[in-house]
């Protein structure tokens, strides 16, 4: 288990600093989404994963990488710079990071309505949130016209 | 439209309060807890979905279990051992090991018929260029000039030292769990044993040294991507606040 207790003392010392300074998200309206069953999900990841033949991530970088709901999993690298997670189960079982298989699997079994054209990747350990709301923001129109009703965010 | 998360650390989403999030007890790196485990990674998903249907109002749910036991667990051991001897060098020591671990390395990667190397900018088949970056950086200390290569590195310097030893890490870790065994080591375990005498492990030591050498912050923020926290020798990996600040460098 992870509790920012079970971190080495360095990392434990970076994250409270981190979190003591952030804010919470600004309040939107709150948004009911229509039945699961009847549900467009698409995927966004802050692993810093992308496809082979794309741009790989910066440190610091606030644009996304975009993750085609068809896309096959040999194609997709990550270039995250943080040495301080584990990648051993995302070399075994990508799902474990990004569940797509898992998605159509529910989709094929009618426990969402579906899984989305596009899903978005983008570079974690980011500290400054409001750099990412332009993008932040892109991204959500895209969805939109993606005909997405839920967003899964899944941190690494 | 509506969003859930995952959260890994409870403490990062009570101070940002998304409309939904479920807290999950595993390990950073394993969001869903088990790898190719599908019936509990539907599991934690469904729970995540739920949260849709039940909450009203900006909520934090807990996952009530622990992953699976996995098979590459803590108690891992490596089957193969390099022998140390003082007197050779750290390059004739790194291609050794590398030569040993290569047809592991190639069985892991049909098997699955994928790989994370390469993220450098090296072809599948370039690990000897890799090593060769990595050795001419510790053996020049030029961690601001792209070392030479017939590789077209897809990062610029310091930051490619970081994927070069992802790179190297990528291949031992491959190798490493086409072994017979115990499987594939988990994230410690696989950290003690790269940080427990081999020469990868002193290499890397030696590109952390390099960087603390050359004291620039974007070299000092590097070694803190190249080690894990808690291996490098001469202490935090990653520079402290007060050293970046003494750099005249803020974190924003």
């Amino acid at each position: 288990m992870v509790r920012l207790s079970d971190l080495h003392e360095v990392e434990q010392e970076h994250m409270r600093l981190r979190i003591s300074e952030w804010k919470p998200v600004e309040k939107a309206p709150w948004i009911t989404p229509k039945p699961l069953k009847e549900a467009r999900v698409a995927i966004i990841s802050t692993a810093g994963l992308h496809r082979r033949t794309d741009t790989p991530f910066v440190f610091g970088a606030v644009d996304y990488r975009l993750i085609p709901g068809d896309v096959d999993f040999k194609d997709v690298v990550v270039s995250h710079v943080s040495a301080n997670f584990d990648r051993t189960g995302f070399q075994q079982d990508p799902n474990i990071w990004f569940p797509l298989d898992r998605l159509r699997e529910m989709q094929s079994s009618g426990e969402i309505g579906g899984v989305a054209k596009w899903h978005y990747s983008f570079m974690g350990a980011q500290p400054n949130h409001v750099a990412l709301q332009a993008a932040g923001e892109e991204v959500g129109r895209l969805l939109a016209a993606d005909e997405v009703d839920i967003a899964l965010l899944i941190p690494v | 439209m509506a969003t859930t998360s995952i959260s890994l650390i409870r403490e990062q989403s009570q101070a940002v309060i998304p409309p939904r999030a479920l807290w999950v007890p595993f390990p950073l790196g394993r969001p869903l807890g088990a790898a190719d485990d599908r019936v509990f990674q539907r599991k934690v998903l469904r729970s995540a979905f739920r949260l849709l249907e039940t909450a009203n109002f900006p909520t934090i749910e807990d996952f009530p279990e622990e992953a699976p036991f996995q098979k590459e667990s803590e108690a891992w051991a490596c089957p193969v051992s390099f022998p140390v001897i003082e007197s050779e060098e750290i390059d004739f020591r790194l291609r050794d090991e590398i030569n040993r671990l290569l047809p592991w390395s190639l069985e892991t990667r049909l098997a699955r018929g994928r790989s994370l190397f390469g993220v450098s900018g090296a072809d599948s088949d370039q690990i000897a260029e890799v090593v060769d970056a990595v050795l001419h950086i510790v053996e020049t200390g030029e961690v601001l000039q792209l070392p030479p290569s017939k590789i077209e590195w897809r990062f610029e310097m310091p930051l490619l030292i970081r994927h070069l030893a992802d790179d190297l890490r990528t291949f031992y870790h491959e190798a490493l769990a086409a072994q017979p065994g115990e499987g594939a080591p988990s994230h410690k375990a696989f950290n003690d044993f790269i940080f427990g005498g081999t020469a990868l492990g002193d290499a890397f030591q030696s590109l952390a040294e390099r960087l603390t050498e050359e004291g620039s912050p974007m070299s000092l923020i590097t070694r803190g991507f190249v080690l894990p926290e808690g291996y490098y020798k001469g202490g935090s990996a990653f520079p402290t606040p007060s050293e970046l600040r003494e750099r005249g460098f803020a974190l924003k």
